[in-house]
């Protein structure tokens, strides 16, 4: 069986499965757990801390303004690789074309020049990630062996993707290869490590929303 | 039946083709092997000094596509002179004896050529309970390459069943069926992979062999590298349009009217190492993306097998259905569940 | 390749592609006029567009002799406004290109009647005449 042809049959099948049991083991983990009981009364009825929890996801999308001096630059440092990582995962043709034969749907692409652009972006601002990680004194301290290996997981996907779009290097079964298979490492990692944000993020923000509301504070 | 003792060049100089046609032949063979020019002076040279190269073609598990198409070159173009610089000393389907005649020709055209023919094989080679599935008088496939191969100069595996296995080596394949370098792997072997391969490819390695005494540059796959170097993508025409982003989503839509590139209606050309793109196919008329319809990289190993089927883009696989990821995500939320649970007990402290 | 020797070059033109073919055809030249040795620039194997293809024989132009060779399909080989620079098509009986080529040489191989030919020639001579004119081949 050649790589490429493992990479889309059964490393598919195993990554894919590993991705839904993970997240899910983990999500419903978290959920169920037991949290402390609040014995004061709520001061805003169920549906209002509901739309506590929407809104919180949202005002804490920008740090608060006394924050950015401390913040800001790791905070756009970030944003700027999760738009250009949006944009090539959902404006790139190819990756619609994957969303179209898993489920159907599909929409316009960008042009191809846009999202060679937003791709280049994207990689520069990952690498600048990891050497802010690296050199500012507190990160450094903070970081785990999980955040280095979320950052490859992450790294190596970008990296391969732009080889195969630019056809350069290797051929193009390989760099195909290369980049199914990086998807599935990542695939196999988030449920377990710090990539799990992807959901988390949204369920952190909400619950504090929704407490914050419980207690009558702004959200 | 035997390669006779004249020479090529005395062969068709009797029949009035004098050495003017044998450089030009000479100067297409070069042009389609992506060989230099000035070669092809030593091979017009060499092809006139040759005797007529045997050929046995042994027919295994087969549709007859590769005889076929190496036979319907409609047109005496240029490379049908193959015919004459080869002497098929046997071959099932074309000559006129059969059964106890036609073993007896096979015996011979051996013994007389031994060490120096090439042994043509189309075909996979069956090897499931003893190579049952494919016999000719009573003996199998499989032994009877594994007779005949050790006389052989050198054996060409002609389409991808006798490269690969090919169409009959396909899920489940019941007969066992492998290439012919899965059963003779002291040989030197070519294989001219295609479903069918293009002709023109067949006549290239022959000339070489004939003109120089020894098989073309091959590639890691044991495929010619003139022939098999490149992608069908890296030479498609419509390869501007790839680069451009201009697909066509379906067949017939307006895409496909214009004709734009054919990745999204699952074209393997980008995985697929043929000369299809610039040789094509009966004498360059056209090939498949020209008609419209994406490639289906038949010159690979097991493409009959690939994941999603010829339809599914390169970059969509299959995955798990709905069915497996709905019990996947069953036994996700248990395990949590579990899990969430046992921690719970733990740290009795808050009562709910 | 030479291109920084050759001097005084008469073609003038915006595409490199042909250019450089031009130079490649130049240094070919001085080869032959060094070494008495032909060169050949197969063109169907070099990455050339229609286009290009059209204006490097344009540029290359016409000269005085033009041959047509019919031996398995015709062929067509003339000489450039260059001479010793010639410009050869082989095509195969339903008129497909099969070689095209630049050839530099005082004249093409393909043109020449080959010794072994001749002989032969002699030996029909002889039978078409009824004398015996062929003599052992040297």
């Amino acid at each position: 069986m050649t790589l490429l042809a493992f990479a889309r049959g059964p490393a598919m099948q195993v990554a894919t499965l590993v991705l839904i049991v993970g997240m899910f083991w983990r999500l419903s983990g978290i959920l169920l757990l037991r949290r402390r009981v609040a014995h004061a009364a709520a001061r805003n009825p169920f549906a209002v801390r509901l739309l506590g929890g929407a809104v919180t996801i949202v005002t804490r999308t920008i740090p608060r303004r006394t924050f950015w001096p401390r913040v800001g630059a790791g905070v756009a440092l970030s944003y700027v690789f999760h738009i250009g990582l949006f944009i090539v995962l959902f404006g790139g043709a190819p990756h619609i074309l994957v969303i179209y034969e898993l489920f159907g749907v599909s929409w316009p692409d960008l042009p191809k020049g846009v999202v060679v652009v937003a791709s280049g972006i994207t990689l520069a601002a990952l690498i600048l990630l990891l050497v802010r990680r690296v050199t500012h004194p507190v990160l450094k301290m903070l970081s785990t062996p999980d955040d280095y290996i979320s950052w490859v997981i992450v790294f190596l996907p970008v990296a391969t993707g732009i080889l195969l779009s630019g056809e350069t290097i290797a051929g193009y079964g390989t760099l195909l290869a290369l980049h199914i298979l990086s998807i599935e490492a990542l695939m196999i990692w988030l449920p377990f490590g710090k990539l799990m944000h992807v959901t988390l993020v949204f369920a952190g923000r909400f619950m504090l929303g929704h407490n914050f509301s419980r207690k009558g504070a702004a959200t | 039946m035997t390669a006779g003792d004249e020479n090529l060049g005395e062969m068709l100089a009797r029949r009035g083709f004098g050495r003017r046609g044998l450089l030009k032949f000479a100067f297409a063979m070069t042009a389609s092997l992506a060989l230099p020019p000035a070669l092809a002076a030593a091979m017009a040279e060499n092809l006139a000094a040759a005797k007529r190269q045997s050929v046995i073609w042994l027919s295994f598990q087969e549709c007859t596509g590769c005889l076929e198409t190496l036979l319907r070159t409609d047109s005496p173009t240029i490379a049908g002179l193959i015919f004459d610089f080869i002497s098929l000393d046997y071959q099932e389907a074309l000559m006129a004896a059969s059964g106890s005649a036609a073993e007896l020709t096979l015996r011979q055209a051996v013994a007389a050529n031994k060490g120096k023919f090439l042994l043509a094989i189309d075909g996979s080679v069956p090897v499931a309970d003893g190579g049952v599935y494919s016999l000719t008088g009573g003996k199998s496939n499989v032994s009877m390459l594994e007779e005949i191969a050790p006389d052989a100069a050198a054996i060409l595996a002609i389409g991808t069943c006798a490269a690969y296995g090919g169409i009959p080596k396909a899920y489940p394949n019941p007969t066992g069926a492998v290439g012919v370098e899965d059963v003779i792997t002291d040989k030197p072997i070519v294989n001219i992979p295609g479903c069918p391969p293009i002709p023109e490819v067949l006549s290239g390695v022959l000339v070489y062999f004939v003109s120089f005494g020894r098989l073309p540059d091959l590639d890691e796959r044991k495929r010619p590298l003139a022939y098999f170097g490149t992608t069908i993508h890296d030479q498609c025409y419509r390869r501007p349009y790839y680069d451009q982003g201009k697909f066509a989503k379906s067949f017939d839509d307006e895409g496909a009217r214009q004709g734009w590139c054919l990745f999204e209606l699952g074209c393997k050309g980008p995985t697929t190492h043929n000369a299809c793109a610039s040789l094509k196919w009966n004498d360059g008329t056209s090939f498949p993306i020209e008609s419209g319809h994406g490639c289906l990289g038949c010159s690979e190993p097991d493409f009959w097998d690939q994941e999603g089927g010829f339809y599914t883009s390169l970059a969509g696989g299959a995955g798990p259905g709905w069915r497996e990821s709905g019990i996947a995500a069953a036994v996700g939320i248990a395990g949590g569940a579990a899990a969430a649970f046992a921690a719970r007990r733990k740290t009795p402290e808050a009562q709910e | 390749m030479a291109a920084r020797r050759v001097k005084n070059f008469d073609v003038f033109s915006v595409d490199g592609l042909v250019d450089a073919l031009l130079m490649e055809v130049a240094a070919l030249l001085e080869n032959f006029l060094a070494h008495k040795r032909p060169g050949i620039i197969d063109l169907l194997g070099l990455p050339l567009s229609a286009a290009c293809l059209a204006a490097l024989e344009e540029r290359l132009g016409e000269g005085e002799i033009a041959v047509l060779l019919r031996v398995s399909g015709e062929s067509h080989i003339r000489e450039t406004r260059f001479p010793g620079v010639w410009w050869t098509r082989h095509l195969d009986e339903t008129g497909r290109v099969v070689a095209l080529l630049i050839e530099v040489a005082d004249v093409p191989e393909i043109l020449r009647a080959d010794p072994v030919d001749m002989q032969h020639s002699l030996r029909r001579l002889g039978e078409a005449t009824n004398f015996s004119l062929a003599r052992p081949a040297r």
